[in-house]
């Protein structure tokens, strides 16, 4: 039997940019299949083809047999695919029964909420949400809940395929138990489901089959029983894992450079305290509303705190940064997740980028001094492996990779004691991140301190020397050595429940 | 693997079209050919005496367009408040001169006015104010403080008098405002090309959470660029009324004469010599230099015979205009912002 749905030799290029190379995808009736791949892969390109919100590729689309060509996510829906994005777009303010039935056209214009309500139960049992009457408004609901409610919403459609991009990214582990069990169940139902998600334990309780993106190819697609970890992460990196990340060095650093105490970020749960070690990569680890952000953001002057001291141990100093600039005169740097937003200006030159930090360095008496910048920012550019001859091009032409080197390293003008990372690699090609990887070690082998926050398992228990673990604001354990196992992070960021919250820490 | 190598660019600048790549090549020489037309068949345009009116002329605009850049190009947007600005500042200086303290203390208290009248605004918007919200009602403050001051009267005051030079002066044949523009306009390039000041400028314009990031506040920036502003309209008043020996609040308003209102002038000029109105590119040359075309517009449809309700929809015209050439051309080479 031909399967259900098949994408054979999908191409698709957003002007020189080539996202897809050539996909072959296919999906029968009731399996799950997961689409793994790393950021940048192409996953969510095949996501939006299949969902009919992306028209322009090249290759063959088969539905049931029929070669088909979707035109709008209108027409995926009448065939009966049905996609729920990584973004809700559920209306915070409407009840859940309305936001299931939004835009249905098999409901009378003129409903009942009763009425409403009625023909919204059912859907609310399929998905698992027993508990939730279809009468409370969204915004009172978990983001775990909402979820479910989004995807009650597209079963009311009675899609024959449901395609899930990262259902479970945001939440914690009850909720995600939630989503596994509503897969389970209408899997059982012959429905087909395609699952992305980056939680290797999740891909391999979940799925059947799993296909691997690569640089935008279909590189591999194997039976999950087939596969293990490190050969799906391998088939997912291109390369072997050991090559991916920089050695650790093998005797663990000692010299507490700076002590982190008491510091309580606006936003966040529980004050932490803990030490930042000259020379060494500290990782803090959590999901997204971990709180880990906003804790580097606090100690760079980005983020507002309640409370909070940075000591500065060689200095013999003690203080938190009040702003940015503050943060920049102690010698701190720090590189937000969202370099587009604040990492870099990208209409001016890579040049300036480079020594923006540090204009004091690169004039005399006000007047810019043009040969120490080129020379500041040629040394940076060695270092972080940037062309050299590309300093005067604007920051816009480079790729991801590059732009993340150029975040990076700008921060090399100020000559820091402390680097401050979020999220290192996001939008990063594979290549690129070996590389940016390699510079933050050599960075921390030169003596600097390093603390990085990542969402990215993989990089999280690869990269640090030491890692925190966060949960929901709160710090949950600390994990050194060979204790850093992506199993004991994931222990501590997603399942705490077992583990004592260290709420009452001085408070 | 093609995206992996250590030093892959992508060459995105090769998404845009023709129209994007050659686009303003073939617009610059299109008006120059139109331009050129007019200029020839239209008696007594093309003299030496035109040219030197025509810069003189545009000397006034482009001062204050010169000083309304550095807010433009630091991404704070426009001050709508120029030519109120520029009002109280020729009431100040026709009162100090009229009342006889000499043409230093009067040309100072101008420009203290605009100082302050600039840091207020500035330090609103630097604070996060939305420049035309602020601007616009600091204008109607100013103009009002303007109108009240001098009851609305003309306040003229006796020949010979000690700011004559700058009014009608000349230095070798040519009028002293104009050698004004031409230091200004240099000292201003030099200042956002050559300082750490104006780097700065372009920084915090090209992207102010970045600029945060790397320790550039726009709050100081925004103070510091709208007294550069304001500053540049004390100057331009000073020199008005220096002229006329006489001043009154409505000068730079339309109903003054027939060179039009200045604040939309002054825009224009920002606009059409191309700079970024969300900041982070441009300069002042090129604000000079749009100085320079708007007038030599203006004095060829003066020649031309055309009434001033011609010549001031040209100006709306070329605001327009410019609007839409730069928003397409840039928006080719910003693809991957």
């Amino acid at each position: 039997m031909s399967a259900w749905l098949e994408l054979r030799g999908v191409k698709r290029s957003f002007g020189q940019i080539h996202a897809l190379k050539g996909v072959d995808f296919t999906v029968n009736h009731g399996e799950v299949v997961g689409l793994v791949g790393e950021n940048g892969a192409g996953k969510s390109t095949i996501n939006k083809i299949m969902s009919g919100f992306d028209n322009g590729f090249e290759g063959e689309f088969y539905v049931d047999g029929k070669l088909t060509n979707l035109g709008s996510p209108k027409n995926a829906n009448a065939v009966g695919i049905a996609i729920a994005q990584q973004e809700l777009s559920l209306i915070p303010t409407m009840t859940v029964a309305e936001n299931i039935f939004l835009g249905h056209g098999h409901v009378p214009t003129l409903c009942s909420h009763k009425r409403l309500a009625e023909l919204a139960r059912p859907l609310l049992d399929e998905v698992g949400l027993n508990e939730v009457s279809p009468n409370i408004h969204v915004h009172r609901l978990s983001v775990g809940e909402r979820h479910l409610v989004e995807v009650a919403r597209l079963i009311a459609h009675e899609p024959q395929l449901l395609i899930l991009d990262e259902p479970t990214a945001a939440l914690g582990e009850a909720d995600s138990q939630r989503i596994l069990a509503m897969v389970r169940r209408l899997k059982a139902q012959g429905k087909s489901i395609v699952y992305v998600s980056h939680r290797m334990d999740e891909i391999f309780e979940i799925t059947d089959r799993c296909t691997v993106l690569r640089d935008g190819r279909s590189e591999a697609t194997l039976p999950t029983s087939e596969l293990d970890t490190n050969k799906l992460v391998s088939l997912m990196l291109g390369r072997e894992l050991g090559t991916m990340f920089p050695a650790k060095p093998k005797q663990a650093k000692t010299e507490v450079r700076f002590t982190v105490e008491h510091l309580w970020p606006d936003s966040v749960l529980a004050p932490v305290s803990f030490e930042i070690r000259a020379g060494e990569i500290l990782g803090l680890a959590g999901q997204l509303g971990s709180g880990s952000g906003e804790i580097l953001a606090a100690i760079a002057g980005a983020h507002s705190v309640r409370s909070g001291v940075l000591h500065d141990h060689k200095n013999g100093e003690s203080f938190l940064p009040a702003s940015p600039s503050d943060a920049i005169r102690k010698k701190i740097g720090y590189c937000s997740p969202d370099r587009k937003h604040d990492g870099l200006f990208l209409g001016r030159p890579i040049v300036e980028n480079l020594s923006s930090p540090n204009l004091s360095r690169i004039s005399r008496r006000g007047l810019m001094q043009k040969l120490t910048e080129t020379t500041l920012a040629k040394d940076i550019a060695g270092a972080f492996t940037i062309d050299a001859n590309r300093l005067e091009e604007e920051a816009s032409v480079l790729s991801g990779g590059n732009q993340q080197k150029v975040a990076l390293g700008k921060w090399l003008s100020i000559e820091p004691d402390l680097i401050l990372v979020d999220e290192p690699t996001r939008g990063v090609d594979v290549g690129a991140r070996a590389e940016i990887y390699a510079r933050i070690r050599d960075l921390a082998d030169q003596g600097a301190a390093i603390v990085i926050a990542s969402t990215d398992l993989l990089e999280i228990s690869n990269l640090p020397d030491r890692v925190i673990t966060f949960f929901k604001g709160a710090k949950t354990g600390e994990l050194n050595g060979v204790e850093i196992t992506s199993d004991n992070i994931l222990k501590n960021i997603a399942d705490p429940d077992h583990l004592e919250l260290e709420l009452g820490e001085k408070l | 693997m093609n995206a992996a190598g250590p030093n892959q660019f992508i060459a995105d600048n090769d998404t845009r079209t023709f129209l994007q790549k050659f686009g303003l090549r073939i617009f610059l020489v299109f008006i120059a050919a139109v331009f050129l037309y007019f200029a020839t068949t239209t008696d007594h345009y093309l003299t030496l005496d035109t040219l030197k009116a025509i810069v003189r002329d545009a000397a006034l605009v482009g001062i204050m367009a010169i000083g309304l850049t550095f807010v433009t190009l630091s991404g704070n947007f426009f001050l709508l408040s120029m030519k109120e600005t520029a009002a109280l500042c020729i009431i100040a200086f026709a009162m100090g001169m009229a009342n006889d303290y000499g043409f230093i203390l009067s040309l100072a208290g101008a420009v203290a006015i605009a100082a302050m009248a600039g840091a207020i605004q500035g330090a609103l918007i630097g604070l996060g104010g939305n420049p035309i919200v602020v601007t616009l009602g600091a204008a109607g403050i100013l103009y009002g403080l303007a109108a009240w001051w001098s009851d609305n009267l003309v306040i003229s005051y006796r020949r010979p008098h000690d700011a004559e030079w700058l009014g009608t002066g000349s230095l070798f044949g040519i009028p002293n405002i104009t050698v004004a523009f031409i230091v200004i306009a240099i000292v201003a390039e030099w200042v956002l090309k050559k300082t750490s000041f104006g780097r700065q400028v372009f920084l915090i314009g090209a992207n102010r959470a970045a600029g945060k990031a790397t320790g550039h506040e726009n709050f100081s920036m925004a103070i510091k660029v709208c007294i550069i502003a304001s500053i540049c309209c004390a100057f331009v008043a000073v020199a008005f009324s220096a002229q006329l020996s006489s001043a009154q609040a409505n000068y730079f308003s339309s109903e003054f004469g027939s060179a039009g209102d200045y604040t939309i002038l002054v825009i224009a000029t920002v606009m059409v010599g191309g700079n970024s109105i969300m900041g982070g590119y441009g300069s002042t040359l090129r604000t000079s230099l749009g100085a320079v075309f708007i007038s030599s517009v203006d004095y060829l449809m003066v020649l031309k015979g055309f009434a001033s309700g011609a010549r001031v929809l040209s100006v709306g015209l070329m605001i327009v205009a410019s609007i839409i050439i730069f928003a397409y051309l840039r928006r080719g080479s910003r693809s991957e912002g």
